[in-house]
């Protein structure tokens, strides 16, 4: 057995049945295994990067690492950016590059990059296999890695002629795991949840602000039968969408930057913040020093380093988030949240949002509510980045389903591909991506992997001619110096549509788009829905 | 405040780079930075020393500790550990200032290592600050060229 079929072997034995890459001479090896291998299917997507985004939504889907492939040089950083979007947003992946022989490494030969210098600071681990002997415990731990403690990609960089190398021993696929460096912290300190414990009985208003770490750590039934156990209300972050329906009584929408007011307000009047599985990033947490003055701060996370890093919390507590809430809920926690909850009712009801959207053309707002709205219950909603995902955000009607963003890199063009992934992942799922159409332009090519594959994903393109978020920002800091980021009116969507096999819809205005929604999502095949904006519409 | 670290890495290639890319990335600042292998020839040893808020110490320690190849890291307590580091200096001299200069290395406890007929090779081991003091002392003889090791900790008891 050579290299190139013990790597085969070891996703076989990963249970990894789809891969998304693009070969080249320096994976071709491995591309000869796969040929021998009916198990695994490969599917061939247009541009690296998009494999890196295919595996993100496949991943997110089927909560387990995926993988994506390329060959050396230009393929291999083509998928840089997938990998540190994939890092910022906690995603597992396996990243395998071909990479040139390993007497040529170091030597600046035809496509060769330095793959582990490049991604060292975008990856949570990476290797760079010398001997093919290695490859089982490699793969071992890179699916290991990837998988626990706070997820991440890992990258195994591959030359070819270890690709070819024949093992000199018989390949045995590891049980276990070694390495004395990895040892994730999984349970809670017992002193530290007293201590959580002690706070909550404590608090008159206690808050949970729940953040992209609750979804990824399967943790969203946990913490909701906390909330309701206990009374204890709800924010998320953009990641921590869809821990909580929309129309929970306990839910009180997304906070930050580009939240609900009511959100906002909540945290300001709240005595106890409860962060869950999230960073404070800037965007949901603009001033953290001003949070950490007012009120009690308990910070729940699997990776210790995230605690401390934006906010001094009163109460840190690393570990997983189902041990650490299945103890929460077996501990001894008395609240009466009754009066708060009543507050919190009143900020949503009379909290005015000051925003108003143009009805002229389709309205962004009322889009994406019915569009959310009359979705399957437990359907995929992918937004992409810019206007569009911050309208997606704050209208999405999350009802057993899935929000898949990247909150973290905001990566545009990341909606598509990412939507392939989730639709492989479970084909009987409704899958449906929201982009705007500069996002769409980052990862149309991608229109040939969905008609070759016949995935019937909906791709639904927010048109405002324009890079909306950045035009936003022109308007409101350079005093509306619009400046390279007028985008016209191409391409024509009927003819790419109609280039690439798809459906196509068209709405103009708020006049029979229910309807057209509704032909759109039931459209048995792959479709696209083009929705005209108002250019005049902002976020805020 | 100055934090200092002693981490035990898996001795591998990048394993160097990883950890002082971490510091660059993230903005940490290196006073010094010293390392070698242990009596495990898989394991290195590294002593680094940073100067920074008590929130950022705090910060290295658990990204330190989030680097897969490293095995494990200690606070050390300066008060309550040996910190030591290795200088060589050379110093230019002239017939006047010579003997004066023999005398503050003996008063050091510096050893000549090496004479020419204008400069003096001097090695000096000791705790940084000494080594930091003997260097300003140094000064006004002239310093040709300075090489520090670096300092490397150990916790006592």
């Amino acid at each position: 057995m050579n290299g190139a079929q013990a790597m085969v072997e070891c996703l076989k034995a990963e249970g990894v049945t789809k891969i998304f890459g693009i070969p080249g001479v320096a994976i071709a090896p491995f591309y000869e295994a796969l040929y021998e291998n009916p198990e695994i299917t490969h599917i061939l997507v247009r541009q690296e990067q998009a494999a890196g985004h295919a595996a993100s939504g496949y991943a997110r889907i089927t909560r387990k690492p995926a993988v994506c492939v390329t060959s050396s040089g230009p393929g291999a950083t083509n998928l840089i950016t997938a990998l540190a979007t994939a890092n910022a947003d906690s995603i597992p992946l396996i990243a395998i590059t071909g990479q040139v022989d390993s007497s040529l490494l170091g030597h600046d030969v035809f496509q060769e990059a330095d793959m582990r210098g490049s991604t060292e600071s975008f990856v949570k681990y990476s290797y760079l296999v010398r001997n093919a002997n290695d490859i089982p415990r490699i793969f071992k731990e890179a699916f290991h890695v990837a998988s626990t403690g706070r997820m991440g990609p890992v990258l195994i960089d591959i030359p070819c002629d270890v690709q070819r190398m024949e093992l000199s021993k018989a390949f045995r696929y590891p049980e276990e795991v070694k390495m004395r460096g990895y040892k994730p912290s999984v349970m809670g300190n017992g002193q530290q949840l007293a201590k959580v414990t002690a706070a909550i009985n404590r608090a008159k208003k206690p808050l949970i602000c729940a953040g992209g770490g609750v979804i990824l750590g399967n943790g969203e039934e946990v913490v909701r039968r906390f909330c309701e156990k206990h009374q204890i209300p709800l924010v998320s972050t953009m990641m921590g969408i869809g821990t909580i329906a929309k129309s929970h009584p306990l839910y009180f929408g997304m906070l930050g930057n580009n939240g609900k007011p009511y959100a906002n307000k909540a945290v300001s009047n709240a005595d106890l913040l409860m962060i869950v599985g999230a960073r404070v990033a800037d965007r949901a947490v603009p001033k953290p020093e001003k949070l950490e003055r007012r009120l009690n701060v308990i910070h729940i996370d699997i990776d210790s380093a995230e605690i401390g890093k934006m906010l001094g919390p009163t109460i840190p507590l690393v570990g997983d988030i189902r041990h650490i809430f299945d103890a929460l809920l077996e501990a001894d926690i008395h609240t009466d949240t009754k009066e708060w909850l009543q507050e919190l009712e009143e900020f949503k009801h009379t909290t005015v949002d000051h925003r108003v959207f143009s009805d002229k053309k389709v309205n962004p707002m009322t889009l994406v509510q019915t569009l959310s709205e009359k979705m399957d219950e437990d359907a995929v909603y992918v937004a992409d980045v810019g206007q569009n995902q911050l309208w997606s955000a704050d209208n999405y009607v999350m009802k057993s389903g899935r929000f898949l963003t990247t909150g973290g890199m905001g990566t545009m063009g990341y909606s598509i591909p990412a939507a392939i992934g989730a639709k492989m992942a479970e084909p009987s799922r409704q899958v449906v991506a929201v982009c705007g159409d500069g996002a769409f332009q980052m990862s149309m090519f991608e229109l040939a992997t969905i008609a070759v594959n016949q995935v019937a994903v909906k791709i639904l393109v927010l048109r405002n001619e324009y890079l909306g978020l950045v035009r936003e920002h022109q308007e409101k800091v350079y005093q509306g110096h619009y400046f390279g980021v007028q985008l016209h009116a191409f391409p024509h969507f009927d003819k790419l549509a109609e280039a690439y096999d798809m459906a196509y819809f068209h709405a103009d205005s708020n006049e029979g788009l229910e309807e057209k929604l509704d032909r759109f999502l039931s459209c048995p095949k792959a479709a696209i829905m083009v929705c005209d904006i108002d250019s005049a519409n902002n976020t805020k | 405040m100055k934090g200092i670290f002693s981490v035990l890495v898996e001795n591998k290639d990048g394993v160097l780079s990883q950890i002082a890319g971490l510091f660059a990335r993230r903005g940490y600042n290196i006073d010094s930075l010293a390392v070698g292998e242990t009596d495990k020839h898989d394991i290195s040893s590294m002593t680094i020393v940073s100067t920074a808020d008590q929130r950022t110490i705090d910060q290295i320690e658990k990204h330190l500790n989030k680097k897969l190849d490293v095995i494990k890291v200690r606070r050390l307590d300066e008060a309550k550990s040996v910190s030591l580091e290795m200088m060589l200096i050379k110093v230019s001299y002239t017939a006047q200032t010579r003997s004066s200069l023999i005398e503050l290395c003996s008063v050091m406890g510096a050893k000549i290592m090496h004479i020419s007929a204008k400069s003096i090779m001097i090695e000096i081991h000791n705790t940084p600050d000494v080594i930091g003091e003997f260097l300003d002392l140094l000064k006004s003889f002239g310093i040709l060229e300075v090489q520090r090791t670096g300092t490397i900790s150990m916790a006592k008891g």
